[in-house]
């Protein structure tokens, strides 16, 4: 750690943000590109420069934060939002109890929902396929059972709908709100 | 100092410095280290940061010697969010100077 320079503080600190698209990483590493350079001019050493300006995997830790909560505040999806996620969780014990715990819950309980509203509209689809096959109801019964299913089945979905937009959007103001926590708690 | 406690108090240290003139990462840095003991790489991310929340503008200007340098700007909605945090920084100092105060008469 005392005989690091430069250039292995700057290839690590890039190796570490390898994730983040190139522009955007080429403007983060540029400042401490001029950092280094500046120090030098200043008549301070390389190893100076790097310890002053501290451990790459912490800074490497803040940059990824803001990035992807700010990513998943302009991509709602899935994927993004999970990686915000677990990023913020990345940030500690605490974080992977009151972030990933209540997460990873409801989602469970959204995903079991969305089961019961296919299932519901399968029914539907199932007691028609039946009646015609082994006559367990009459035609008309079992049309009207199978329209009352797939009904059902819809309006659940609507509901469901709403339901997971919710989810996204809780999930992201609470992102937030534990970025600002760690933020004034991290280390 | 405390780690946390100085977190908060960077963000504002930074917008007070950049309302005077622009300025530029390398100097915000140094000036604030001179000051306090601070990690000087986590001035960057901030920086990053309050530039994404729209608290700063960007512009790169050539500088006499080495590359340019990337000046930050501090815009009206930085201005808002700076006094805003002066004054909550205000009465945050007061209250505790009164409770230091009334704590050594006693």
């Amino acid at each position: 750690m005392s005989s690091i320079t430069r250039e292995s503080y700057m290839k690590e600190l890039e190796s570490l943000l390898q994730k983040v698209p190139e522009p955007l990483r080429k403007e983060w590493l540029y400042d401490y590109y001029i950092h280094f350079q500046q120090a030098y001019e200043n008549g301070q050493t390389e190893q100076e420069a790097a310890a002053e300006l501290g451990d790459p995997r912490l800074i490497a830790n803040e940059l990824l934060l803001s990035y992807r909560v700010a990513q998943a505040e302009s991509k709602n999806n899935v994927g993004n939002l999970s990686r915000a996620v677990f990023a913020t969780a990345g940030m500690g014990l605490f974080n992977l109890i009151f972030v990933l715990g209540p997460y990873i819950g409801i989602a469970g309980v959204l995903f079991s929902l969305w089961g019961t509203t296919a299932a519901l509209a399968l029914a539907g689809v199932a007691t028609v396929i039946d009646s015609l096959w082994n006559g367990t109801f009459s035609i008309g019964q079992a049309v009207s059972l199978g329209i009352i299913c797939i009904s059902l089945s819809m309006l659940l979905a609507i509901g469901m709908l709403k339901l997971t937009r919710m989810f996204f959007a809780a999930t992201l103001k609470y992102l937030q709100f534990n970025t600002r926590v760690i933020r004034g708690a991290g280390k | 100092m405390n780690v946390q406690f100085k977190k908060g108090v960077l963000e504002v240290c930074v917008l007070v410095l950049a309302s005077s003139e622009d300025r530029y990462g390398y100097e915000l840095a140094v000036k604030i280290s001179e000051k306090f003991e601070v990690a000087v790489g986590s001035v960057y991310p901030l920086l990053n940061r309050l530039t994404q929340e729209g608290y700063f503008s960007t512009y790169l200007k050539e500088s006499t010697e080495g590359p340019p340098r990337k000046y930050y700007r501090l815009t009206e909605q930085g201005w808002h969010h700076m006094r805003l945090l002066i004054k909550e920084w205000s009465s945050f100092t007061s209250a505790v100077n009164e409770i230091i105060e009334e704590g050594m008469r006693l």
